[in-house]
């Protein structure tokens, strides 16, 4: 069981701000997946949690005790690698048998945690082997045995899923969120891949370029991103934006981009200020239908088995998307008509990109 | 059916075999060709060990012993009584390889021991802490390029006359380095220190950082993680680049010879040192020597290539 603080934590390599003064609190057990592109910090960060790398400002608080001091040893963590890291001179059985070895636990002792563990993650038949004679898959399992054994109260991850093929990517996210339910454990978990993310975390910390854009659970995120770097980062197509402006008209507000008008007729939009914006829709709200006021001229379709995407130039000039049931019969050239699902369009701002309602 | 070159199927094959034959033969017989050319002084010298005097400058040349003979064996190992008409000095030479051979190995196992036991941390703070700076690898190696007959000389100068000087001045007791085990080997030891970096650099590198990560993270402390994590797996490394070094070691002459006279002897300036005034050049002896110095850099160069390989290969770690 463990909660970390932590508070206005820094590191720079040189000129360069890594970590920029982030904050953030992890809650026992929670899964708390960092997602962010490379270089974003997500990775320092969580060497900075685990003591591999000290804080060039900030603190780290583990269960109300700062950590900043103390040894990687010393923190009560495990951690995954995105490597594994497993010691390729070592048996699978001395591999998970390390971190207890080196705390001196009774032979006896080793042996039965290193069974439940292997069995754990069911590896039993594994335990003889060497890393290197074990798969991709296999391996994996023996990185979470390795780190399960200890017992950690925090269980950090670092991209592990990264050296597997897709399909058992997604067979080991299903299998690592039913183990952080069985283990009750706090997760943190840093990954790349937004659709991981999306699965796995109870809640996500989106970063970018050293600072935490935003913290929320996955529909939070998907449905209301706070900002514009949010919005674009998840969902797959990436959400259609438009950059225009911002008009006050009678009864609300009118998004205007070179000869394309949306009207803003709902509440919450219609109190947004006049100001140079960008309109952020996903392609599932771009809606085709003879009678929208839009037009425009297919140029593209992708079909995906149950949906398809057809990719569109607007009169106005904007290449959209859009998201169709499976069958469709838009060909390239022709004509299309669309409009936007006003209760599911954002507003960013276009100098900042913070959302703007 | 005729193809674009106007050849059928069949013609075609018989032009490939053709064409492969003589590629092979080619190959074959380049290879063969520099094989003689470097295998023939080691042929000659072998050849020459077995020879007797009156055969050693013979012309035209005796390409094999024609009464092949121990006698030079005989001599340079002193193991039966030598044979009163042999001249004096080839007599008192016949002692002196065992304790060649004793500095030899004395001094090379030493230094060589050294070099890769410095080396080997260097090259461990080197590849983990950046320690001297990004480009700090490459300048080691340029320590290299500097002639050792340059080293030699000013080698010299603060053995012989600059550390006896200032210890007698400091001291009131003259110390000297010049002709002594700890002079050549300390020597010895900085000339290759550079290699055994160089060498230890690639092996430590091939260790991912992540593995010393998860140790650490484990409770495992920082010597710990150095015992079970990281000389375990540089060891077939180690074997290799101590065998290097001792080879280089075994074989160097210039500095030997430069820093040592009469008491260090090493098997290189005892087989430079082999003539008899009434003789010359004792041929034989020194074919003799030289064949024997030429076994365990043989056997050692054997074993490297095959650590070499296992060196090479442990990287089992998924990247």
């Amino acid at each position: 069981m463990a909660r970390i603080v932590i508070e206005n934590l820094v590191k720079t390599f040189g000129a360069y701000a890594a970590v920029n003064g982030i904050n953030l609190e992890i809650r026992d057990g929670e899964f708390l997946i960092m997602v962010g592109p490379s270089g974003c910090g997500k990775t320092t960060t969580l060497n900075m949690i685990s003591g591999l790398e000290a804080p060039t400002n900030g603190r780290i608080v583990i269960d109300d005790t700062v950590v900043n001091d103390l040894e990687p040893g010393e923190r009560g963590l495990g951690m995954v690698f995105q490597d594994l890291a497993l010691f390729p001179h070592m048996t699978v059985f001395e591999n998970i048998a390390f971190g207890l070895r080196v705390t001196k636990v009774p032979e006896e002792e080793v042996r039965k945690r290193v069974r439940a563990a292997a069995a754990a993650v069911h590896i039993q038949a594994l335990l003889d082997k060497l890393p290197r004679q074990c798969s991709g898959g296999e391996s994996q399992r023996v990185a979470l045995a390795r780190t399960i054994v200890t017992d950690p109260a925090v269980f950090l991850m670092d991209e592990p899923l990264s050296s597997l093929d897709a399909k058992l990517r997604v067979d080991m996210r299903t299998e690592l969120k039913a183990l952080h339910r069985r283990l009750n454990a706090t997760f943190v978990y840093v990954t790349h891949d937004q659709a991981e993310a999306m699965t796995m975390a109870d809640r996500i910390a989106v970063m970018s370029k050293g600072r935490i854009e935003q913290v929320g659970t996955p529909l939070d995120i998907y449905n209301r991103p706070a900002s514009q770097f949010v919005a674009g980062f998840f969902g797959t197509p990436t959400m259609n934006f438009i950059e225009g402006t911002i008009e006050a008209v009678r009864g609300g507000r009118l998004f205007r981009s070179n000869g394309l008008e949306h009207s803003l007729a709902d509440s919450v939009l219609a109190a947004v200020p006049e100001c140079r914006a960008v309109l952020g829709v996903r392609s599932e709200h771009v809606i085709l239908g003879e009678s929208a006021p839009l037009k425009g001229t297919v140029q593209l379709t992708e079909p995906l088995g149950d949906t398809t995407l057809v990719h569109f130039d607007s009169t106005a000039g904007n290449r959209l998307v859009a998201k169709v049931g499976p069958s469709t019969a838009l060909q390239p050239g022709s004509p299309v008509s669309f409009r936007f699902d006003t209760g599911y369009c954002h507003l960013f701002d276009a100098e900042n990109g913070a959302r703007l309602h | 059916m005729a193809l674009k070159a106007g050849l059928t199927p069949e013609q075609a094959r018989a032009r490939r075999v053709r064409r492969e034959r003589v590629r092979r033969t080619l190959r074959h017989g380049i290879l063969l060709a520099w094989t003689f050319f470097i295998a023939f002084p080691i042929f000659w010298m072998v050849s020459t060990s077995f020879k007797d005097s009156g055969e050693w400058v013979a012309w035209p040349p005796h390409w094999l012993p024609e009464a092949p003979t121990l006698h030079n064996y005989a001599q340079i190992f002193a193991f039966r009584s030598i044979d009163p008409s042999l001249s004096r000095q080839a007599a008192e030479q016949a002692f002196s390889i065992w304790k060649g051979l004793g500095d030899a190995l004395l001094v090379c196992t030493t230094a060589a021991l050294l070099a890769l036991l410095l080396g080997a941390a260097l090259a461990y703070s080197i590849s983990r802490f950046q320690v001297g700076g990004r480009y700090f690898r490459h300048t080691i190696l340029t320590i290299r390029m500097i002639p050792p007959i340059v080293v030699a000389i000013s080698v010299l100068i603060y053995y012989a006359i600059l550390i006896p000087y200032a210890t007698s001045g400091v001291l009131g007791a003259r110390i000297s380095l010049f002709d002594t085990y700890i002079g050549l080997i300390l020597i010895y030891t900085a000339s290759t220190l550079p290699f055994v970096i160089w060498m230890m650099l690639t092996f430590v590198d091939e260790v991912p950082y992540t593995l010393e990560h998860a140790a650490r993270l484990m409770g495992a402390s920082r010597i710990t993680v150095i015992r079970r994590i990281v000389l375990p797996l540089v060891a077939s490394g180690m074997v290799v680049t101590f065998l290097f070094v001792f080879i280089l070691n075994w074989a160097e002459f210039l500095l030997a010879l430069t820093l040592t006279h009469p008491e260090v002897t090493t098997l290189t300036v005892l087989l430079n040192k082999f003539q008899s005034a009434s003789e010359g050049r004792l041929y034989g002896p020194q074919a003799a020597i030289g064949t024997m110095i030429t076994i365990p850099v043989v056997v050692l160069g054997i074993l490297i290539q095959k650590h070499l390989v296992k060196g090479f290969s442990f990287g089992t770690i998924r990247k």
